[in-house]
């Protein structure tokens, strides 16, 4: 046990912290950095392009995959020093997270020869990606997933609706994830396909989140028509890709939700200063509470690395996103709560920042719902780690 | 940032474990409720690790955890994470004859509204086994250390049955008083008030696995009770805060064996994390027992009593959280 890190792990930090010093966008850190797609401006921009390109020729944008792949072959202790630098300079690798980060490790993984060519140019950012996996009706039970693709000897004929596909409006590309096989048990039955989003039969309709913002969309498919060789792994053998992510970062994914916990946080602490809050013994105990609940978050992310870091499994990070979501979630309301009647304000002049704490607030549910509900990741922690029998 | 047990921590948790299965079972709690003498056996066998008092609180909170998960009664606890500290941060050449275990103490602190925090009262509370040790140490205002013996103590009736508190009449000439550095003294009970969260996730762990076991074992409606979605939320809850405790009282250790400038943000972190996961195992914990963990036969209560005596010492987790606002928010 001991809080220092190795002196080359410092080095690596050092390094990075000079590249970061030196390039990075004017752009970052700037409230309105990346649109949100809710004015019809580009979600995007072109900066973030050249960001992410040069990223990939320094070797530092997934610093653990070997320089061909836009990394420099770290450890896993320095991807999370990596991770933790990021974090606290608000610095995005990139604004559209699916082809490094999911559709990149499953490709090279699981992908043919000629598939496993498509993953420089996703991790660059050159060639946008997107996912097809939750419908109407197969949310928290994806593997309920009913869009079809009919196999035929050169192709696979797709039919149906996704939903919540996020950048499908700018994407090139998209994993698809289609039932071949109805007569079976749901996750018997699953295929992942990449289909190019400008085939005929494709209609992407945005789909306003409750913040007005629209990086989702709806995407319909009318016999389209995919080429056999873009089946990926088995066919029938999909579900088992839907695990895929970045294993070698997936370690250390919660820095990033503590590390803005955190500075939620601290400008939780301005605001009530701001407002005269501070003196406040109810406000006092509640922003020390959040704070208990973000610094012992960090300690916990942090053990189960040392466990990850050895080799063990690591049951931690099954805890860490429902807890940091629900933290933040916490955070904001409390934002609000203290301005009290204007909580709900979003008017630039009379509003706390634009709005920031009640929108925030809002935006906080996408963290206690995507990616598997809060109530389904305690299903997860019950029967997976605990033990307990299914119901 | 290194959080893995070294092969010498991983031998002192088996080591604990091996020992305290054996000589600190629920019955002998029991036998202690009316007979203190019956932890001696267990003080005597403990005699053996006094010697972690004088060295890192990472170590000594592995070793401290495990006498949670038993509720030990007893001085070890109020001797060497409370008094060796003291005596360390005094210079007091006691010191070494507690680390040989030819003599012990306890530590008297707070002042009658049981706040833990240095006054200039005659009257000082929560003093822990004050009848079983052979020195008193009194922290007055200046600050000051007197070492004391003999004092008049008055045993405090609390549900805790495990740890016996008591009031400590300091009034008199008795006992030789010393100057202590102001952060010499912060730095004792931060020590010591780590070293009780760490004990009291012990504690919680305990009701976890008592809990979780029912669970698994309990059949209603002809499935165990374990396979219904509002227990499984409720057992994940419980092992949600009871990772955040461990975690952050690990933590905690190792910023005040470094002397981290985190230290103390990081005490009241941890203090409060253990008492929001003592009270949300104990709370949880009878529930899910249902009728049985209602009973008086059940031990569940011998731990549900340690846990609220163990949250409501050293400071809330109302107080800690206070005191952490007021470095938060200068």
């Amino acid at each position: 046990m001991k809080l220092a890190y190795e002196a080359e792990d410092e080095a690596f930090r050092a390094e990075l912290i000079t590249f970061l010093d030196q390039n990075t966008p004017t752009e970052v850190g700037t409230r309105d950095f990346g649109s949100d797609g809710s004015d019809g401006e580009d979600i995007v921009p072109e900066w973030s392009r050249k960001w992410q390109a040069q990223l990939f020729d320094a070797g530092w944008m997934v610093p653990a995959f070997p320089p061909e792949l836009g990394g420099r072959n770290c450890t896993p202790v320095q991807t999370l020093i990596y991770l933790e630098e990021i974090a606290r300079r608000g610095v995005p690798r990139s604004l559209h997270f699916p082809g490094y980060a999911i559709v990149s490790p499953s490709l090279l993984e699981y992908g043919t020869d000629e598939q496993k060519k498509l993953v420089p140019a996703a991790v660059r950012g050159d060639t946008i990606w997107c996912i097809g996996m939750s419908e109407p009706n197969a949310g928290s039970d994806l593997a309920g997933l009913r869009t079809r693709a009919e196999v035929h000897d050169d192709a696979f004929v797709v039919n149906g609706q996704k939903v919540w596909t996020s950048y499908a409006q700018v994407a090139q590309k998209c994993c698809l994830y289609v039932r071949t096989n109805p007569d079976v048990p749901k996750h018997k039955g699953i295929s992942l396909l990449i289909v190019d989003m400008d085939t005929p039969g494709i209609e992407i309709r945005p789909l306003r989140h409750i913040t007005g913002a629209a990086e989702f969309a709806e995407v319909f498919f009318d016999d389209v028509i995919v080429p056999r060789e873009n089946l990926v792994g088995d066919l029938n053998d999909g579900w088992r890709l839907t695990q895929g992510s970045l294993a070698h970062e997936r370690a250390g994914l919660w820095v990033e939700g503590v590390a803005r916990l955190e500075q939620s946080i601290l400008a939780l602490v301005d605001l009530a200063k701001r407002l005269g809050a501070d003196r406040d013994p109810v406000v006092r105990r509640e922003i020390a509470a959040a704070y208990e609940n973000a610094a012992s978050l960090r300690a916990l992310g942090y053990k189960g690395f040392a466990s990850f870091a050895q080799g063990s499994s690591a049951p931690e990070h099954s805890y860490m996103k429902m807890a940091t979501s629900e933290a933040s979630q916490a955070v904001f309301e409390l934002g609000t709560k203290i301005q009290g009647s204007y909580g709900a304000v979003v008017d630039s002049e009379r509003g706390e920042e634009n709005g920031r704490w009640i929108r925030g607030f809002f935006t906080s549910f996408a963290g206690t719902i995507a990616g598997g509900t809060s109530q389904i990741q305690r299903n997860i922690i019950a029967q997976r780690i605990l033990g307990l029998p299914r119901s | 940032m290194d959080f893995s047990l070294t092969e010498d921590q991983v031998l002192l948790r088996d080591t604990a474990r091996g020992l305290l299965v054996n000589e600190c079972p629920t019955t002998m709690l029991r036998d202690h409720i009316t007979d203190p003498s019956a932890a001696d056996r267990l003080t005597a066998h403990l005699g053996e690790f006094v010697g972690l008092g004088g060295g890192d609180l990472t170590d000594l909170a592995i070793f401290v955890e495990e006498l949670g998960y038993v509720a030990a009664p007893g001085p070890f606890f109020a001797n060497t994470a409370l008094f060796a500290p003291l005596l360390a941060a005094l210079g007091s050449p006691l010191l070494d004859d507690v680390l040989e275990g030819t003599t012990t103490g306890t530590v008297a602190l707070a002042g009658t509204d049981g706040s833990w925090r240095v006054n200039g009262e005659t009257r000082k509370t929560f003093v822990p086994e004050a009848d079983r040790v052979e020195w008193i140490a009194v922290v007055d205002e200046g600050p000051t250390v007197r070492l004391t013996q003999g004092l008049p103590t008055r045993l405090i009736e609390r549900v805790d049955t495990t740890r016996r508190l008591f009031d400590v009449d300091t009034t008199g000439e008795k006992g030789e008083t010393f100057e202590i550095n102001p952060d010499a003294l912060a730095g004792a009970i931060e020590r010591a008030t780590v070293a009780l969260s760490a004990e009291m996730v012990g504690t919680a762990r305990r009701m976890f696995d008592m809990t979780l076991q029912y669970a698994k074992e309990r059949i209603q409606f002809d499935v165990p009770i374990g396979s219904f979605q509002a227990m499984q939320h409720k057992l994940a809850d419980m092992s949600l805060a009871i990772e955040r405790a461990t975690s952050a009282v690990q933590y905690a250790a190792m910023t005040l064996t470094e002397d981290d400038v985190d230290r103390h943000r990081a005490t009241h972190v941890a203090k409060a994390a253990a008492g929001a996961a003592v009270t949300r195992a104990a709370k949880d914990g009878i529930q899910i027992h249902g009728g049985i963990g209602y009973t008086w036969e059940h031990d569940l209560h011998l731990f549900m009593r340690r846990a609220y005596g163990s949250e409501t010492w050293m400071g809330t987790t109302g107080y800690h959280h206070d005191r952490l606002a007021d470095l938060l928010i200068a």
